[in-house]
């Protein structure tokens, strides 16, 4: 299969499109005839039948499959629908770091730059959806020095840990890659649409596998993992429970060969019982710090690549602490030094509680801070000095 | 013979005049009560014959017809016994009124003697207005009676009493009198207040001082802004944060009743019968504190007499929902309408009755089912999206209603031991006292939680820069137009608390970074 041939990629993109056919039906489709398009072909010209047989493929699929080779372009009208891009293994700008992969996606819808998927230094940051603050503030400042470098991150638009890796590299300017488990009719969680739009607007990509139209299911998360762990060289776990979708893309970075950097936890803490034991039974490194980390990871800070001309720094616009009276300096600084609820911080000030909260709702709509339940978080500008 | 009395019903929190006409004829003896009596009146057939007797008087071997004017109007209860036992003894020629008008409220015992009733304010404030001012009332509900301006109020025991005080100086004695005269209370002060109640009310005695409470600052603060606003407040934290503790403050941080906002209760609990035998017109502002597995009428009222539920018995007060998440949804929801109007009205079969709800709520729950989630320390039990579920079980228009959330965590031991002496109550309920005033002057009279719309946009006399910072941050979290509002309400009060005229950007920053939790506002921006 050399070169690109316009045809082959329609066929190829629609037949990933059918309903009901994974990647396995989709693998043997295109072997057993040579290619999608051909594929197509005898399947209009009724020569499915022996193969279906072989497969043992459900009446709907074969359906499904007989009414998209009468007209595979409709298939694709969702993708246009959404803006959607796609790209396929035929394709020059297939992600290089997906070629290498024992079970890659056949197709890859996304919004966003394509450019983000080929970054020289990638690094995905995942963990549990539920953090502790200390975790949440770890995968701020992961995301933070790692955009500052110039590398991209990469992680899954979930809520807590991916999230906060997320919006601290938008809050920085650089480029993050989210990759999904659904489709991009219904993406990630509905808290995380507007971040899903920073994520666009500041040069990133929002990807999936899956067609447009797919729903969420058991299954497409794991799945989607294996791309996750994928797109990057390293992968950094921050906070994982024994069994959760931060372990599953663990052991793919595993079998992928890629490094694998883990938070450990405390032991007993069952928020970070996956940590520990991934410490304990692979080949995974402790990540013990932002410095060590970037080390590990074989990314030295003195050659950080400024980030894309076209991102520019949001919210946070000003950098120093220009525009701060006093109060929000004294509350600034304490958040500095980690996270920390209100009676930490009237208590570490002075000030009164109503002083302390104006400051901190200067601080947070500046970008400057964050809410986790009862607990503020540094973030953007003082992520560095945290 | 005809007689005719006065007596009086209750019709939710209102009295009605009822006329009592007896007619004692010649005819097989026999009793008929006419004029829409509930069960409860047509036993009184039962309760007055054998209370006549037991009294020492002849029942008329008659035809005896008692109606109850007007007819149209639904009578329950059983204050018209007395009225009809009298009526019954003029009728038959027994008695001879001789002492002037006067109406009867209460219900008769076999032995003759009088038991008290439900309702004695507002149906004797009803019969005042009418122009009846003289009013035999059982004995422990003169008390009661007497808050009335105006009124010249007999306590009763017996019937005897009832009759010495019909038949006057010149009238015929009773044949049985051996009891002491009916005691004149009149109401002796103007604006029809009693003596002013001692300023330490048995609720205020129990409560929390804050003094004794360890950290919490967030949650402190919030409390006072909305006891100050008015606003209803959510406390949100794990087990043993301190949310019910802080909740026990509340009395004794509430500025006190106003005298009309006082009469209001006191006409409420007399309808739910809960007036002792010496009422006051209390200072201290209701707090009510319904367990969780409260029935939906006990919250909210109803039942086949349609009497007001705890909504309305926190009227001008504060009702406490600890583990808001655990309530039946049925009762929550049915709260919508008292914190939207100040009401509730409760139609059933039996009737209709609207009564005044004018409560502030005040609510806690855990994050989750377990209680852990979002704790630094502890590890949440729940599944993944348990919390969400839990939270989502108070629906969203009460949430909506909420301007106020406040997140707790557990207080360290090392703190519980190390910080020094707390604020205590008495300094911040003069600042809340401080800041109500300020407001009330300001919005006519209102708390700044009533404030909506160009009311409100008036009430905070917002500046150049603050209105830009306000519409900065609506924009930045896309704050709908509610939101907004709750948030510069909140911010009105902050400003309040500090005692400045205009809301000024640091007030509405604070006010953003309260809610700041729950994604109301600036949480939005962290995701």
């Amino acid at each position: 299969m050399g070169g690109l041939d316009p045809e082959e990629r329609a066929a190829w993109i629609s037949l990933s499109l059918v309903e009901g056919v994974g990647l396995l039906t989709f693998g043997r489709l295109v072997g057993h005839f040579g290619g999608a398009a051909p594929a197509l072909a005898a399947i209009r010209a009724g020569r499915l039948g022996p193969l279906a047989a072989e497969l043992r493929l459900r009446h709907v699929v074969r359906a499904a499959l007989v009414q998209a080779a009468a007209d595979p372009q409709s298939l694709q009208t969702p993708l246009r629908r959404l803006g959607l891009w796609t790209l396929t293994p035929l394709d020059e700008r297939w992600p290089a770091r997906l070629r290498g992969l024992a079970d890659p996606p056949v197709t890859l819808h996304g919004w966003g730059e394509v450019a983000s998927l080929e970054a020289v230094r990638a690094v995905a940051v995942v963990g549990t959806r539920r953090p502790t603050p200390a975790g949440r503030l770890l995968a701020s400042r992961l995301g933070d020095r790692l955009a500052e470098v110039g590398v991209v991150v990469v992680s899954g638009l979930a809520i807590g840990i991916d999230g906060a890796a997320h919006a601290a590299v938008v809050a920085r300017g650089g480029r993050t890659v989210a990759v999904i488990g659904a489709g991009h009719r219904a993406p990630g969680p509905r808290a995380h649409r507007r971040l899903m739009r920073d994520i666009v607007d500041s040069g990133g990509a929002v990807v999936s596998e899956l067609g447009p139209l797919a729903a969420a299911t058991r299954g497409t998360y794991p799945r989607r993992n294996r791309i996750l762990s994928g797109l990057a060289d390293t992968v950094m776990v921050v906070e994982a429970p024994a069994r959760s979708g931060a372990i599953n893309t663990a052991h793919h970075a595993l079998e992928q060969g890629r490094n694998l950097l883990v938070a450990p936890g405390r032991p007993g803490e069952v928020r970070t019982a996956g940590c520990l034991r991934l410490l304990r039974e692979t080949e995974a490194r402790p990540l013990i710090g932002l410095d060590e980390a970037l080390a590990d990871a074989g990314i030295d800070p003195r050659l950080a690549l400024a980030p894309g001309p076209e991102a520019s720094p949001r919210r946070h616009a000003e950098p120093g602490q220009e525009g701060l009276g006093p109060a929000e300096r004294a509350v600034a600084q304490r958040l500095g030094a980690g996270p920390a609820d209100l009676d930490q911080l009237v208590a570490a000030t002075g000030l009164a509680p109503a002083t302390v909260a104006s400051a901190l709702g200067l601080l947070q709509l500046r970008g400057w801070a964050q809410a986790s339940g009862a607990t503020y978080l540094p973030a953007g500008p003082l992520l560095a000095g945290a | 013979m005809l007689a005719t009395l006065i007596t009086a019903v209750i019709d939710g929190l209102d009295g009605a005049l009822i006329r009592v006409e007896v007619d004692v004829a010649p005819g097989l003896p026999s009793c008929h009560i006419v004029g829409l009596p509930d069960a409860a009146l047509s036993e009184a057939r039962e309760r007055v014959r054998a209370a006549v007797r037991n009294a020492g008087y002849d029942y008329p071997a008659s035809r005896i017809t008692v109606n109850l004017a007007p007819a149209d109007r639904r009578k329950r209860g059983a204050a018209y016994d007395l009225a009809i036992a009298v009526g019954i003894l003029v009728a038959s020629g027994q008695l001879r009124a001789g002492g002037g008008p006067l109406a009867l409220l209460g219900e008769l015992s076999l032995d003759g003697s009088i038991r008290p009733v439900a309702g004695v304010l507002p149906m004797v404030a009803t019969l005042v207005r009418r122009g009846h001012r003289r009013v035999g009332v059982p004995s422990p509900n003169v008390g009661e009676a007497r808050l009335v301006a105006g009124v010249e109020a007999y306590g009763l025991d017996g019937l005897d009493d009832a009759v010495r005080l019909v038949a006057g100086p010149r009238g015929r004695r009773a044949q049985a009198a051996t009891r002491r005269p009916p005691v004149l209370v009149s109401a002796p002060t103007a604006g029809g207040l009693g003596e002013v109640a001692p300023p330490v009310d048995p609720a205020s005695a129990e409560a929390v001082d804050l003094a004794d409470i360890r950290g919490q600052a967030a949650a402190r603060w919030a409390l006072e802004i909305a006891l100050a606003g008015g606003h209803n407040l959510l406390m949100v934290g794990p087990p043993g944060a301190g949310k019910t503790l802080l909740a026990r403050t509340i009395p004794g941080l509430l500025p006190p009743l106003g005298p009309s906002e006082a009469l209001e209760l006191a006409v409420i609990e007399s309808v739910a019968g809960l007036l002792g035998p010496e009422p006051t017109l209390r200072r201290a502002r209701p707090f009510r504190a319904p367990h969780h597995t409260s029935s939906y009428v006990a919250v909210v009222g109803g039942g086949p007499r349609l009497m007001p539920g705890l909504v309305s018995l926190a009227h001008r007060g504060v009702l406490f929902l600890d583990e808001l998440a655990e309530f039946d949804r049925f009762v929550l929801d049915a709260l919508r309408q008292p914190l939207e109007e100040g009401t509730i009205h409760l139609a059933r079969a039996s009737g209709q009755v609207t009564y005044p709800a004018r409560v502030q709520l005040v609510a806690a729950m855990n994050p989750c089912r377990c209680g852990y989630d979002g704790d630094p320390e502890v590890a949440c039990r729940c599944g993944l999206n348990e919390p969400e579920r839990y939270q989502r079980k108070v629906s969203g228009p009460l949430l909506d209603r909420l301007d106020l959330r406040v997140e707790l965590r557990r207080v360290p031991p090392a703190d519980l031991l190390s910080s020094g002496p707390a604020e205590a109550s008495r300094v911040v309920a003069e600042r809340i006292a401080a800041a109500r005033a300020r407001a009330l002057a300001r919005n006519q009279g209102l708390v700044n939680a009533e404030l909506v719309g160009t009311s409100l946009v008036r009430a905070a006399r917002l500046g150049g820069a603050a209105r830009e910072r306000l519409s900065e941050l609506a924009t930045a979290t896309g704050l709908s137009a509610r939101a907004t509002h709750r948030l510069l309400r909140v911010a009105r009060t902050i400003a309040d608390l500090a005692g400045l005229e205009a809301v000024e950007e640091p007030s509405i920053l604070a006010a953003a970074a309260l809610r700041s939790g729950d994604g109301g506002s600036l949480g939005r921006l962290a995701a």
